[in-house]
């Protein structure tokens, strides 16, 4: 299972949003010719500079550092919140934790016995949640590469998790339909939200932890007051659009689901009204990501089935730029909270997570 | 922020007991934002609660006697615990341990009945000792101080009149003045940078002062003494004393705009707290048999809305949410009830796109309703709807990082520079950790 990518506060923003800005024509992406250190990395990638079509200010993203080492489909990608770690899981079993900077590989966190769906970091960057398909979540000490905590409840393959900005709540969804809300500092299970029907594939916490939205294979997005675990609303998609990934905006206002309609659209749930849309990616079979990236410009980033990653403008909603590199369907997403950097991880048969970063002074 | 969805009712006092947290306490502190409880307990130590996980996360173990008082910062970084073994304790939790880490231990010469951080600056400290002698302690480094605050006798009646005792002790929300009562039913005010009393307004029949409680917004305040009767003054308003100057004292009789007792049983009060709004005052009463909570409408003229019953342990303590409609009510069991306005479910909201109605409506057709219209203008529409810019940022002031609380009142308001120098660092960003606990099954 391959999940989603970027929830946290880091990241930020997209707009744009229909109507197809096509997807290659525009912006070619570009590869540096001469990464840098370690990993000499690049792989065969078209490069062109952004054309400067549109007066509108566009990122000029290009690839860093391309890390290997997992040896089976990478499910989600995450920065911890202060930006000195990027965390990767796979269907191997493995956490992995990397350097964004460097691309060295830090170290393996491994304990769980069947392939990871999703990584979570606590918002002191000293833990880190990792939810698997062998019914469990473990807490780690990331320093350490310790299991701190091993949450024991779900019936069936955990699916996603995430962590309140207090860090004291964990929250996950499962295959079984059930979104459970966990006390952190003991381990234990407070709540279970017989939320969907069908597999939970993302949930998120607002920031003031109050709300939990979830989103499954049903095709609804739900919205739960945490401290009552009542459903305060549901947001349905059109038929054809069974959401896999919901998130809040960093303001917590509006929400932002995938789905395999091949479009990404931002709601605002008060209103149950879909403010964006944004189209031009492939999206119709795997569960994919999409993060809001405000470093700089205000843009939302996610992966797509075509092997690339796009970047769309928040508010316009045209693609500003696409990353071509990856040789397999990227899935996994995640914007760096202060710099403007992107990391993407993608499945077989490709089996890396890149790093792109866009040096400023664009045009 | 979620207000719409969260709290689509309209009644903001709360009516139900949502959880009840064992913790052998003697009365207990929401924190300003709400997240935590601190209670004081008879063993001297005080445990603080999160919310959030109903779990306690710190115990602040240091005192050999009960705990009298808590209090909490303006930003809940550091808690206050007064004792009856003396002492006064301030902890900061912002340190990854529990215990907290002490900040500061401040020693008197008598047990402590109370005592409070001043609003714009965790390092004063009012403290009132059970002698009836109140100090304010500054432990800044150039302030550094501990003041007795003394009742300025007029000269006419000192022989017969002797000092009286002071019986509680508060400073007003804007940290200007400190408020005392004292047990021949005066409240005194004191400049909190001077030191030196401003005015005296006695309360007819009231008799001994037993607390004062402020409301946050509009400028009331309420007393509450031993003749049973909860009473809401207006705060008057005192002039700022000048440097030098020998300003006269204020000497007044406060007329009070309500009075609340119970009619009937005649009960008195152990306590009484205003709602963050301060459209709702809150009395517990002080009966020996039953829980029992008033609320009044103070919106509504100070009329009597209703009295919640916590079941039968009776009641000596209650505090409201700094920002929602919950209440927290001691047992004399120990138990801290945490009230709150429950809201039904609504099994609408299962169904996307789905509005429950209360009753039957009569279903309006829209003018252009059922019209085909054409795809291609439909799309346009949408297009053009969509372009509207969307604010995915604004609008949370916990994303901006406020370092300092700098914010000062108006410059040149000499009482607000003094307090707002030498700042503490309870900065609004700060985050308390969170501490595993290892149990049972733990790795």
């Amino acid at each position: 299972m391959d999940p989603l990518a970027g929830m946290d506060d880091s990241t930020t923003d997209d707009d744009n949003a229909s109507q197809t800005t096509e997807d290659d024509p525009q912006v070619p992406d570009n590869h540096p010719p001469a990464p840098q250190p370690p990993q000499p990395a690049p792989q065969p990638v078209p490069q062109a500079p952004p054309p400067a079509t549109s007066g509108r200010e566009r990122p000029n993203y290009e690839l860093r550092h391309t890390l290997r080492g997992h040896t089976q489909s990478i499910s989600a990608v995450k920065f911890s919140p202060d930006g000195t770690l990027l965390a990767s899981c796979a269907a191997d079993n493995l956490v992995k934790i990397w350097s964004p900077f460097t691309g060295d590989l830090i170290r393996n966190l491994s304990g769980h016995t069947k392939g990871l769906s999703d990584i979570a970091w606590s918002t002191d960057g000293v833990y880190l949640a990792s939810a698997s398909d062998d019914t469990s979540v473990r807490i780690w000490n990331v320093d350490s590469g310790l299991t701190t905590k091993h949450l024991k409840g779900h019936s069936s393959f955990v699916f996603c998790v995430n962590y309140n900005t207090a860090s004291n709540l964990l929250v996950s969804g499962g295959c079984d339909g059930d979104v459970r809300i966990w006390n952190v500092a003991r381990g234990k299970c407070m709540k279970t939200l017989h939320a969907h029907l069908d597999y939970v594939t993302a949930v998120h916490f607002n920031r003031d932890a109050t709300l939990i939205v979830s989103c499954a294979l049903d095709g609804l997005i739900r919205i739960w007051n945490t401290t009552t675990g009542q459903c305060l609303k549901t947001l349905a998609e059109g038929h054809d659009a069974v959401c896999q990934h919901v998130q809040f905006s960093p303001n917590s206002k509006y929400i932002l689901s995938t789905a395999h309609d091949s479009a990404i659209r931002l709601w605002d749930y008060h209103t149950s009204r879909c403010l964006k849309t944004y189209t031009g990616h492939r999206n119709e079979k795997f569960c994919i990501a999409a993060c809001f990236s405000v470093t700089g410009g205000k843009w939302i980033v996610s992966g797509s089935e075509d092997q690339k990653v796009y970047i769309w403008d928040l508010q316009s909603r045209e693609v500003v730029q696409i990353l071509e590199g990856h040789e397999g369907v990227v899935v996994a997403v995640a914007t760096h909270p202060q710099q403007n950097m992107i990391a993407s991880g993608s499945i077989e048969p490709d089996l890396t997570v890149r790093i792109w970063s866009d040096r400023g002074s664009t045009c | 922020m979620n207000a719409s969805l969260l709290n689509p009712f309209t009644v903001t006092h709360p009516t139900a007991v949502q959880t009840s947290l064992v913790s052998g306490a003697s009365f207990a502190r929401f924190d300003p934002t709400g997240k935590f409880v601190a209670a004081g307990r008879s063993d001297g130590s005080a445990a603080i609660w999160d919310l959030d996980t109903r779990a306690v996360i710190r115990w602040c173990e240091g005192h050999v006697k009960a705990v009298t008082s808590v209090d909490w910062s303006r930003n809940s970084r550091y808690v206050l615990t007064s004792s009856k073994d003396w002492n006064v304790i301030i902890w900061d939790l912002a340190s990854p341990v529990d215990p907290p880490q002490r900040y500061n231990t401040i020693r008197f010469d008598a047990p402590v009945v109370s005592a409070y951080f001043h609003p714009r600056n965790s390092r004063i400290v009012l403290a009132l000792l059970s002698t009836g002698e109140a100090y304010v302690v500054d432990s800044r480094k150039e302030h550094r101080a501990r003041v007795e605050l003394c009742e300025t006798l007029s000269e006419d009646d000192d022989d017969e009149r002797a000092r009286s005792i002071m019986t509680t002790a508060r400073f007003d929300p804007s940290g200007r003045h400190v408020f005392v009562g004292t047990s021949t039913g005066n409240v005194l005010v004191f400049n909190s940078r001077t030191k030196i009393m401003v005015a005296r307004h006695r309360i007819a029949g009231a008799g001994s002062m037993k607390s004062l409680e402020f409301a946050k917004v509009g400028r009331r305040f309420a007393t509450n003494s031993s003749d049973r009767t909860i009473r809401q003054f207006i705060l008057p308003t005192y002039p700022s004393p000048i440097m030098g100057a020998e300003c006269a004292v204020l000497e007044t009789e406060l007329e009070p705009t309500h009075r609340f007792n119970d009619p009937i049983n005649k009960v008195s009060w152990h306590a009484m707290c205003y709602s963050p709004d301060g459209e709702w005052l809150a009395g517990g009463a002080a009966d020996p048999a039953t829980h029992k909570i008033y609320i009044w409408d103070i919106s509504n003229d100070g009329q009597f809305a209703t009295a919640l019953d916590g079941g039968r342990e009776p009641l000596i303590d209650i505090h409201w949410h700094p920002g929602a409609s919950r209440l927290a009510s001691t047992t004399n069991q120990g138990s801290v009830l945490i009230w709150h306005c429950p809201s039904p479910e609504r099994w609408g909201a299962f169904a996307g796109g789905f509005e429950e109605a209360d009753e039957n409506v009569m279903y309006e057709e829209g003018e252009s309703e059922f019209d085909i219209e054409n795809e291609v203008e439909l799309a346009m529409r949408k297009k053009l709807q969509e372009d509207e810019a969307v604010d995915i940022l604004g609008g949370v002031d916990d994303l901006v990082d406020h370092k300092m609380n700098g914010v000062a009142g108006d410059p040149g308001d000499e009482d607000l520079e003094w307090a707002d120098d030498e700042p503490d660092d309870d900065w609004q960003g700060w985050r308390l950790k969170v501490i595993m606990v290892d149990d049972d099954d733990a790795y």
